[in-house]
């Protein structure tokens, strides 16, 4: 994807998206999601990265004294459906319903309408471009007003 | 709006310091409420860390996290990275190492990205500080973006100015140039397990020797195999309490 350029001298009170990007569980595969991770700051955004080995309560916990806009989940272990509710229980627990919920990785189709239901508001799976993922948080955010332009 | 937010601040909401926190680092939150929170009833302590990028900061602070627990203080973290200032984003990327407590009230890390040029540091950052001082938490640690040798603004925020140095880095000469190592109470060799820590640590004894006034201490450190931590924190208080 282009770097876009900005006029930086604009840009000083937008209020840029804030992702926090985080692997819950025990998978150690962390290679997609750090490109991830590049391609948002590359388009502006501000991702806080929590990085392997989170525990869902961590992650929740991260999201909550970040103010985050956004929880980006990436799981490549199988462990999608165990792991995936707790996060969202634990998000609505903590008063977090504002916050837009991501998951990537290897997810099966026939688990991505049941991610979709239980709340996550998007699966995306390989190949999916950065250009798509920038274009869906933009998109989303301007309509939950997570972009405090 | 503001009002409801600062009401559930003072009820011990930490989902309001939260967000006041973002609106305090885009300087939404005017000086005069400030001064309406509540005056911290402990004393508190304002330590910066910084160094060059890839000497530890991070690290270091991750460390001395579960240190000051066991005494039982509060302790918030504002972490600073760089902004990009081609498109503004930012890779936020302190907190990854530091440990993951959620169950501890008593940790707060806040994640700030620091625009091009405004000296290794987040704006806005007296006003967060504030903050986190009327919310409770009796220690603060400033996390500066990887500082240059210019970078002495931190001085101003700070209590105590932890600089951290690793081994191999910079001759005699480079120690003697003005700037940053004026500026420390506490300058750490850190990565002290590697070579050549002794001969570092030498060296700006030496040129710390020479300056008038206070002198820094020097200390070696090393957190991989954590080694020298909580003489560190003992330092940390000693030297800010005089």
């Amino acid at each position: 994807m282009q770097n876009e350029r900005r006029d930086v001298s604009k840009m000083d009170n937008r209020q840029p998206i804030r992702v926090v990007l985080a692997k819950v569980g025990l998978d150690g595969h962390d290679r997609g999601i750090k490109v991830v991770a590049r391609a948002l700051r590359d388009a502006g955004m501000e991702v806080i990265y929590a990085g392997l080995w989170q525990t869902p309560e961590a992650a929740v916990r991260t999201v909550a004294d970040e103010d985050a806009d956004w929880l980006g989940l990436s799981l490549l272990s199988g462990a999608h459906m165990t792991l995936v509710p707790r996060v969202v229980e634990l998000m609505r627990k903590a008063k977090l319903d504002h916050v837009g919920i991501l998951v990537g990785g290897i997810i099966p189709e026939e688990d991505i309408p049941k991610l979709v239901q239980m709340g996550v508001a998007r699966v995306f799976g390989p190949g999916t471009s950065m250009a798509e993922i920038v274009t869906f948080l933009r998109d989303k955010s301007k309509k939950s007003g997570a972009v405090r332009a | 709006m503001l009002e409801s937010l600062l009401d559930k601040f003072r009820g011990g909401d930490r989902q309001a310091l939260s967000r006041l926190l973002s609106m305090a680092s885009r300087g939404e939150v005017p000086d005069s409420l400030l001064d309406q929170l509540a005056k911290p009833t402990q004393q508190s302590l304002v330590v910066a860390i910084t160094g060059s990028g890839g000497v530890g900061k991070s690290t270091l602070i991750g460390r001395l996290i579960p240190i000051i627990r066991k005494e039982n203080q509060g302790v918030a973290v504002l972490a600073c990275d760089p902004k990009s200032p081609l498109t503004g984003g930012a890779l936020l990327g302190d907190r990854f190492r530091m440990p993951a407590l959620p169950e501890d009230d008593g940790v707060f890390i806040r994640s700030l990205a620091a625009a091009p040029g405004q000296a290794s540091l987040a704006a806005n950052l007296p006003a967060m500080i504030q903050l986190l001082k009327a919310f409770g938490f009796s220690v603060v640690v400033i996390e500066t973006v990887g500082a240059g040798q210019g970078d002495t603004a931190v001085r101003s925020l700070a209590d105590i100015v932890v600089l951290l140095l690793q081994p191999e880095t910079g001759d005699d000469l480079q120690w003697e140039k003005a700037g940053l190592l004026e500026v420390a109470d506490l300058v750490v060799i850190h990565k002290a397990d590697l070579p050549g820590a002794e001969g570092t640590e030498a060296r700006v004894r030496d040129i710390l020797g020479l300056s008038a006034g206070k002198k820094a201490k020097v200390l070696r450190v090393s957190s991989k195999p954590g080694q020298g931590i909580p003489e560190l924190w003992q330092t940390i208080q000693a030297t800010s309490s005089h």
